[in-house]
This record gives C-alpha cells, sequence and structure tokens, in this order.
C-alpha cells in the first residue's frame, strides 16, 4: 500500500466523474496542441503555394487581394489585363518568365485555371519540386483540361471525360464547347491541387464565341481566328525573375517589384510577403482560438476541482478514518493535490491523442476542401510546456478541496467515535 | 518514577466545549497498564467517545495530560502526533470504518503505512494477522463480508502495527449477540496475545462480566488525582 493506491483507488472509485473530468481536460489540451499544431502547419503550406513564383501581377485592387484570388483562388479577379499590356511587360522588364493566367470559369465549385504550357513547365507549385502526372498528360491543345489532384478526387473526373465549364460572372455553362480531360496532375499539397487547368487559347475562344453570339445569334462556331486583340484578356501574370544558379532569390527582385509598382494600371505582389501579412492578420485570430483554448482549460481545471470538492463529502469518513491511522493533515492535503495533478496528467495524455485524431481530422478536411496538404507537428518542447501548464492548472485547481481535506475535522465525521 | 511505562496515563484532564461550557471530561487521574483491560460505561452523550478522541489526540484538552507508552500525546504536534497514534494506538469503531474500495488485505496494510514497518513485511504481516482472525479470504472486499467478519478485518487493523493501547468505541453495538460475544472474545484475547491495554467503551451490559475493571465517567470524575509526575 502506497499513497498511489490510496490516490488511485480514490480516483476508480468515482470512475464516472474521473472520466468526464479527464475527458473535459484532454478536449481543452487536444484544441490547444491542434491549434498551435495547425498555425505552424498553415502558414507554411500557404507559403508552398507560390511556389518559385516572385511577383504576381494583376489589376485586383490590393496586393493581398491579388494573392489571394490569383494564388488561392478565392474569387475570380474582376478586371481584365489586355493582352498588350502582357506583352508590354514582358517585353520591357528582365523576366525569367511571365505565365499568363486568367481566372473566370468554374467546374462543379473548383477554378479553372487557363494558361499556356509554360505553367507546367517554368512555374513549380512547390520550390524545386515540379508538377508530376498522375495520370494522362498536360494539356496542348485548346479545350483540353488538366485536373488537379483534389479537385480530380472530389469530382471523379478521369482521363477522356468530357466536361462543360460554367462562366461564375453569369453561373452559366458555356454549352457549346466540350472540353476533355487530358490528365491528373499529383498532389502538391497547395491550393492548386482543388483547381483545374486548361488552355490561354481555349478560354478566349469561348468568351470570344459568347461575344459573337451577342453580335450574331446565327454563329455556330468560333475558332483562333475569330479572336480580336480585344478577347485576348487575362487575369494575372505569374512572373518569375533571373537568379543565379542554385538560388532562389532574385538580385532584381526590389527593382523589378519598384518599376512595375510605378505602373498605376496594374497590381504587383510579392507572394511571399503578402502570405506574411495574411498571417498577421490570421495570427490575430489564431490569438482569439488560443484564447478560447485557454478559457477550456481553465473551465476544465474549475470541473476537476468541483469533481473533487463534490467528492469531498463522500470522502470525509475516509480522511478520518485515514488520520486515525496516523496519516498528517499535510499528508491527506497532499494525497487529494496529487490526485488533481494526475487527472491533469492523464487529461494531458489523453489530450495527446485528441490531437493526434484531430490533427488526422484537419488534415484530411483541409486536403479535401481546400487542396491544401497541411503536415501538423508539434515539438517536444511545446508539448512538454503545455502538459507541465495542465498539470499545474490541475493542481492549482485541487487546492481549495486539498484545503478541505486538510481542515476535515476527525471527531465530527467519525461517529460514533465522535 | 520506578521505570514502569504505563499503556496510557491521564492527569487531571478536563474538557469542555466553549469557554464557558460544562465539563464534559473531567478525569482526575487514570492508569492503564500494558496488557490491562478495562471498561468504561455510561449512557449516551456523557463524554466518553470525547475521552477517547482526547487519548488518541484527534481533540485537545482543556487542561491535564495524557500519556500513552509513556509519551505526553498533547506535547506533540501536528504530523508528529499522527504518527505517534499510527504506531502506538489502535483504534476499533462500532461501524468498522473500514476503507470502501480496498480489499480485507489492504485495509489491514493501511494501518502500516503510517507506521515503522519495513514496507515488504506489510503484506505478509497482514495476511498472517487476518489468517490468524480467522478470515481466510484476505484479498476479499470487506463489503461482501459478514458483519462479524468486517469486525475481525477492523480488529486485524487496530492492532497490525503491535499498539500499546487499544480504544475500542463500542465495538459489538453492530454485532448480533451471537457475533458479539464472538467478536468481544477476539478483542479481549488478540489484545492480550500483543500485551495492547485494551479500553473498551460500551453500554452493553453483557460487557460487565468481561472486565475484571471497569467504570464509568462519573465514578472516574470521583476519584482522586494522582500524584504529579510522568506516566
Amino acid at each position: 500500500m502506497t499513497d498511489f493506491t490510496i490516490i488511485t483507488r480514490s480516483m476508480t472509485a468515482r470512475l464516472f466523474s474521473t472520466i468526464t473530468t479527464i475527458i473535459t481536460v484532454s478536449v481543452a489540451v487536444g484544441l490547444m496542441l491542434l491549434l498551435l499544431s495547425l498555425r505552424s502547419a498553415g502558414e507554411e503550406a500557404f507559403s508552398r503555394g507560390a511556389g518559385n513564383m516572385h511577383l504576381l501581377i494583376s489589376r485586383d485592387s490590393s496586393p493581398l487581394v491579388s494573392v489571394l484570388n490569383g494564388i488561392f483562388y478565392a474569387k475570380a479577379p474582376p478586371r481584365w489585363i489586355e493582352w498588350s499590356k502582357y506583352e508590354q511587360i514582358v517585353q520591357t522588364y528582365p523576366l525569367d518568365w511571365a505565365i499568363p493566367t486568367q481566372l473566370g470559369d468554374s467546374y462543379r465549385g473548383h477554378p479553372v485555371l487557363a494558361t499556356t504550357p509554360e505553367f507546367f513547365t517554368k512555374f513549380q507549385p512547390d520550390p524545386d519540386e515540379p508538377w508530376q502526372l498522375r495520370e494522362g498528360r498536360y494539356f496542348t491543345e485548346p479545350f483540353e483540361v488538366v485536373a488537379g489532384a483534389a479537385a480530380a478526387k472530389s469530382t471523379g473526373l478521369r482521363p477522356g471525360d468530357h466536361v462543360e465549364l460554367k462562366h461564375d460572372a453569369t453561373n452559366e455553362e458555356h454549352a457549346h464547347f466540350e472540353y476533355i480531360v487530358v490528365g491528373i496532375l499529383e498532389p502538391t499539397g497547395t491550393s492548386h491541387d482543388r483547381a483545374l487547368f486548361t488552355s490561354l487559347e481555349g478560354a478566349w475562344i469561348i468568351h470570344a464565341h459568347e461575344r459573337r453570339e451577342d453580335e450574331d445569334h446565327e454563329v455556330e462556331h468560333t475558332g483562333a481566328d475569330d479572336l480580336l486583340p480585344a478577347d485576348r484578356k487575362i487575369t494575372g501574370i505569374y512572373v518569375g525573375l533571373p537568379t543565379r544558379e542554385g538560388s532562389k532569390v532574385s538580385a532584381a527582385l526590389q527593382q523589378v517589384f519598384s518599376m512595375l509598382r510605378a505602373d498605376p494600371s496594374i497590381t504587383v505582389a510579392q507572394p511571399g510577403d503578402e502570405t506574411k501579412k495574411l498571417f498577421e492578420i490570421i495570427g490575430n485570430m489564431n490569438l482569439l482560438f488560443i484564447g478560447m483554448a485557454g478559457v477550456v482549460m481553465v473551465s476544465s481545471g474549475i470541473s476537476i476541482m468541483l469533481a473533487l470538492y463534490n467528492s469531498m463529502e463522500q470522502r470525509r469518513r475516509q480522511i478520518a478514518v485515514l488520520r486515525v491511522l496516523g496519516c498528517s493533515r499535510g499528508r491527506i492535503s497532499s494525497l487529494v493535490l496529487t490526485e488533481s495533478a494526475m487527472i491533469g496528467l492523464l487529461g494531458a495524455a489523453a489530450g495527446i491523442a485528441v490531437w493526434l485524431i484531430g490533427s488526422q481530422v484537419a488534415t484530411s478536411i483541409l486536403k479535401d476542401v481546400l487542396g491544401l496538404v497541411v503536415h501538423p507537428r508539434l515539438d517536444a518542447a511545446t508539448t512538454l510546456i503545455i502538459v507541465m501548464a495542465t498539470i499545474a492548472l490541475a493542481a492549482l485547481a485541487g487546492v481549495v478541496p486539498s484545503i478541505m481535506a486538510y481542515r476535515t475535522p476527525v471527531s465530527r465525521h467519525l461517529k460514533p467515535i465522535g | 518514577m520506578d521505570g514502569h511505562v504505563l499503556a496510557l496515563g491521564i492527569r487531571d484532564l478536563k474538557f469542555r466545549y466553549g469557554p464557558s461550557g460544562p465539563w464534559i471530561v473531567d478525569v482526575p487521574a487514570l492508569d492503564l497498564d500494558p496488557g490491562e483491560q478495562m471498561l468504561l460505561t455510561g449512557g449516551s452523550g456523557r463524554g466518553k467517545s470525547t475521552l477517547l478522541n482526547l487519548i488518541a489526540g484527534l481533540m485537545d484538552p482543556v487542561e491535564g495530560r495524557i500519556f500513552v507508552g509513556g509519551t505526553d500525546v498533547h506535547s506533540m504536534h501536528g504530523a508528529a502526533r499522527d504518527l505517534h497514534r499510527g504506531r502506538h494506538v489502535g483504534v476499533i469503531f462500532q461501524t468498522f470504518n473500514l476503507l470502501h474500495g480496498f480489499s480485507a488485505v489492504e485495509n489491514v496494510m493501511t494501518a502500516m503505512m503510517f507506521s515503522t514497518i519495513p514496507r515488504r513485511e506489510h503484506r505478509p504481516r497482514a495476511e498472517q494477522l487476518l489468517e490468524h482472525l480467522g478470515i481466510d479470504r484476505p484479498n476479499a472486499d470487506p463489503d461482501r463480508m459478514s458483519l462479524g467478519q468486517q469486525q475481525r478485518v477492523a480488529v486485524a487493523r487496530a492492532v497490525a502495527c503491535d499498539p500499546v493501547l487499544v480504544l475500542a468505541d463500542e465495538p459489538t453495538a453492530s454485532l448480533d449477540p451471537e457475533n458479539a460475544v464472538v467478536a468481544m472474545d477476539l478483542i479481549q484475547a488478540i489484545c492480550a496475545e500483543k500485551n495492547a491495554a485494551l479500553l473498551c467503551v460500551s453500554h452493553d451490559p453483557t460487557m460487565k462480566d468481561r472486565f475484571e475493571r471497569q467504570a464509568s465517567l462519573s465514578e472516574l470524575a470521583a476519584e482522586p488525582a494522582a500524584a504529579e509526575g510522568g506516566c
């Protein structure tokens, strides 16, 4: 018989109360760990989406909106960049590559990015990790589609499938044009996984056809030859700048950025900077969530106190017997405090299990819904700090019951000896 | 002093609740030798249980001193007094007060937790004691035992640490007459065997035949105080 035996017997004697209290603590700890791990993993995942791009050009209202629309597919940019502007930028500035993109269509809720084949050869969604096909090939002709991994998974698209895209602005399908799926991409762990990719020329032809239909209802076919300069519109430009061999950083970045920014007709964003700004905004939300998890932790501490407090009436006789047998007030008090801390320890251990399960669920949801692959990780120091804090909080919650135990009058609670 | 150490010595003991209440306990002198057995009688509410609490060191007297095994109980405080009680005083309750959720042997071992008996000896010693007292299932839950068996476990717990003094508060009040006889035989025999003094409080008239020495609280109050000195 040891003090530990007495504590464990006391806990098992009130098994339901003990288990529910441990569950409460574990949920709080799991939530706290989940928020902390997702915070860093999310930042990492968002940073990956910009890949090896140095600048993003659009006509959005701000650089942040430009990044949200152009990389994270928040919504189709409302303003166009004329093709002549694209050509001017390419000719004027020392760019390594400039990939035109157009957003505005979708397939079953998944954004469709119309671009050029260089999108798959020059742009890398994750630096040093080029695109890879799971099935089929990249598009080479208009009206061919390559589906991102998450988009293919959620829609069930396979190479050879025929699809009709929807114009987001009118919410109508481009009924005259049927696309064929020619490839499925491997997951990249970025927002691009939930998009579909097609030829920019095909997108121009569709919208040119609609223009021509508005002008002449008899029009049946539109091809590349029917395109007017005004049909050649894009919504964004992914820009890569020259870098030294083996380096991702461009010495020309600030200079080119400043020059482009001087052009009032376009919006220029450095995706890395904008992602940081985004996380500064989200960071406040994170603090709110962590604060909420903290409140849950404190309330779980209160529930430990209440559970022990409520048990004190039943335990006074046991305490009185132990006192008669020679147990000191201090030792009785420490038994209650240790029991409280043990509930905290068990709750923290269960909380790590909750975190493991919760992070798997969150990872799965983020991957399926947003196409973001996050890898929630916790460093040992953070985990240890939270476990120790939980135990300390639980021990603190045991102070009031332990004082009650300390003050238990033996003679009154040991009838008939009293 | 002749070097003879009393199991229990009481000198000028007085206790009352509040500063002006009537004296609940007023015992000028009471000595019990090692192995001696005494019955303390009296009606309910006369202070018998309070006297036992004072002897056990669970309450503090207003006046006087109590010596158990030669040590002034109330000269010690806190954990020291608790340890002294655990090592030198065994208590048998009317309602047994066995710990719920603990087996019979664990109940006995609990008493040894607060003694100087080496931990490795706790279980064999407790099992041996229970077997000696007729408990053949030491790992059974006392809640599933008969009242008589529960009382045996309680007795085993009270004498587990070889106390110099055993206090028994209405030890047979919860038992039927047949079991009461068996229980008292057991208590008196084990105390005699371990040379522990027994102070038994009871208002059961059948007890009177069992004790050569007996007194009521009022009779104790009328006895003259002993000379100054230790016990």
